[in-house]
């Protein structure tokens, strides 16, 4: 059996969840369809089940051969090594730290985010996957597995950062408030870009040159939020940038929901 | 024809004034040497081009979206390659117009000068990604969806730019229009001025359109032709 035999066949353990099981109509209400064997969208397995059921999918396969989280891993360690050789014994002023923090984190995060539709492609699972589910969820289901990613690599570099740079930040809830809503916005406009990069024919840099302009705004405000958590300002300071990072989040993914299905669908 | 008679006049009259008239732009606003803000009457105009094809490319990529017709790809990518000219020359006369008035070819604090740098990048991004796809259908459709996620990511680019970096700017942005939204320049200037920026919205009409009809003859013509 071929690879791509393989992986189709695990797929189908899926199926369970992401096909809808049959469901009888009742012959009163739909007289001409009597004694056929209908099927209506069913309800019994929720949609955040099947989000999910795509996410845990992409677990597993991700754990078959550690490629995403190994390369984001591999290329955050060596940014921060560059980075903190190349300073050696100097101390930056905190601004210039909270933008290496961030360029770390996006260089990283470039290597690996484009994996889950990549891996869809490559494998020839993108088909199966279509058939099985509606767009919404496949990207949703992305969205969670690309969210867990950058928790993994962020969980693990903050305190690399932190000791290999010799930088704290002076008030955490700033810093974690600039962090979680920067991964948010991270993985919510990268992972339609993702699903764009694996139709093409060169992946690798593309992502970042595609990423890079919807990116930017995003860039500009965690920064602005870093440089305040590095500096000990308070919430007061960062309400500007605050006031761009969540419009930015939300109007991300929701644009990102309405065109997935062109990208996905093609 | 009498387009072309008429844009050839019209440029040439700018062209001739902007040159010949020693018009102060604003007394309020020092703008340095007389000479030096001559590169006005164009740089202006050109990044205004620039915008105006990113926002036509868009229109149409969402058009493209709609009815799937491919028609409207075409008038998407020969806008945005429009654009791409006239965005990289609004970049070098307004990195010559910034060495001659501040000393350097390049200043990051600029907002301006980052905003015509992203539209810059986004036009290459878009170019790169249509070389990187397959077939036409693909490459018209994935375009489209990234024209518009750019066009999201340039309205916050606006809005973020000016207020994140306010402090900094030394761009020349009270010379056209104050901040109470009033025209302040001389009578002379806005004459040349307004009458630069409708030619040159006419040289963008009259080159767009030249090009469509172009790649329609090109595409009737040649079966196997790619765009």
């Amino acid at each position: 059996m071929s690879r791509a035999r393989i992986l189709m066949s695990r797929e189908n353990r899926l199926s369970g969840i992401l096909f809808a099981p049959e469901k009888k109509v009742p012959s009163r209400s739909w007289p001409l369809m009597k004694g056929r064997n209908t099927r209506l969208p069913s309800n019994s397995v929720s949609w955040a089940a099947k989000v999910l059921a795509v996410t845990r999918k992409d677990i597993t396969a991700e754990f078959r051969t550690r490629y995403a989280i190994n390369s984001i891993l591999m290329f955050a360690l060596v940014t921060l090594t560059v980075i903190s050789v190349a300073l050696g014994i100097s101390t930056p002023d905190s601004d210039l730290m909270a933008a290496l923090f961030w360029v770390i984190l996006f260089f990283a995060s470039m290597s690996g985010l484009a994996q889950v539709f990549i891996r869809e492609e490559e494998s020839g699972t993108a088909l199966i996957l279509k058939l099985s589910t509606d767009g919404l969820v496949i990207f949703f289901g992305k969205l969670i597995f690309n969210l867990l990613l950058l928790t993994i690599l962020s969980i693990l570099i903050v305190p690399l950062f932190i000791i290999l740079l010799k930088v704290t930040p002076q008030n955490w809830a700033i810093f974690l408030v600039g962090l979680i809503l920067g991964d948010i916005g991270l993985a919510g406009a990268t992972t339609i870009i993702a699903a764009i990069v694996a139709k093409a024919t060169v992946k690798g840099t593309l992502f970042t040159v595609l990423s890079f302009p919807i990116l930017l705004p995003l860039l500009l405000a965690v920064i602005e939020i870093t440089k305040v958590a590095f500096g000990g300002g308070g919430f007061a300071d960062i309400s500007l940038p605050l006031q761009v990072l969540i419009p930015y989040d939300v109007v991300m993914v929701t644009i990102s929901v309405m065109l997935f299905d062109f990208v996905w669908r093609q | 024809m009498w387009w072309k008679i008429l844009i050839f006049t019209a440029m040439s009259a700018v062209i001739v004034a902007a040159f010949l008239t020693h018009s102060p732009m604003n007394p309020a606003v020092s703008l340095g040497d007389a000479d030096v803000y001559r590169i006005f009457y164009f740089h202006v105009p050109q990044a205004w081009v620039a915008a105006l094809a990113f926002v036509t490319s868009m229109v149409f990529s969402i058009q493209f979206l709609r009815t799937r017709n491919m028609d409207y790809d075409t008038k998407a990518v020969l806008a945005a390659r429009l654009g791409l000219v006239f965005s990289i020359l609004a970049t070098v006369t307004g990195s010559i117009f910034a060495r001659m008035t501040w000393g350097e070819f390049w200043n990051w604090s600029e907002i301006r000068e980052v905003s015509i740098f992203i539209l810059l990048i986004i036009y290459g991004a878009y170019f790169a990604l249509r070389s990187a796809l397959p077939n036409a259908e693909t490459k018209a459709t994935l375009s489209a969806v990234l024209s518009i996620l750019f066009a999201v990511s340039a309205v916050f680019l606006i809005f973020i730019l000016p207020r994140l970096y306010a402090d900094y700017s030394q761009h020349p942005s009270d010379s056209v229009v104050d901040n109470e939204g009033q025209i302040t320049m001389g009578a002379t200037v806005a004459v040349i001025f307004f009458g630069s920026l409708a030619v040159f919205t006419a040289l963008f009409a009259w080159i767009y359109n030249l090009s469509l009809r172009l790649a329609r003859v090109a595409d009737k013509n040649l079966p196997g032709y790619s765009k």
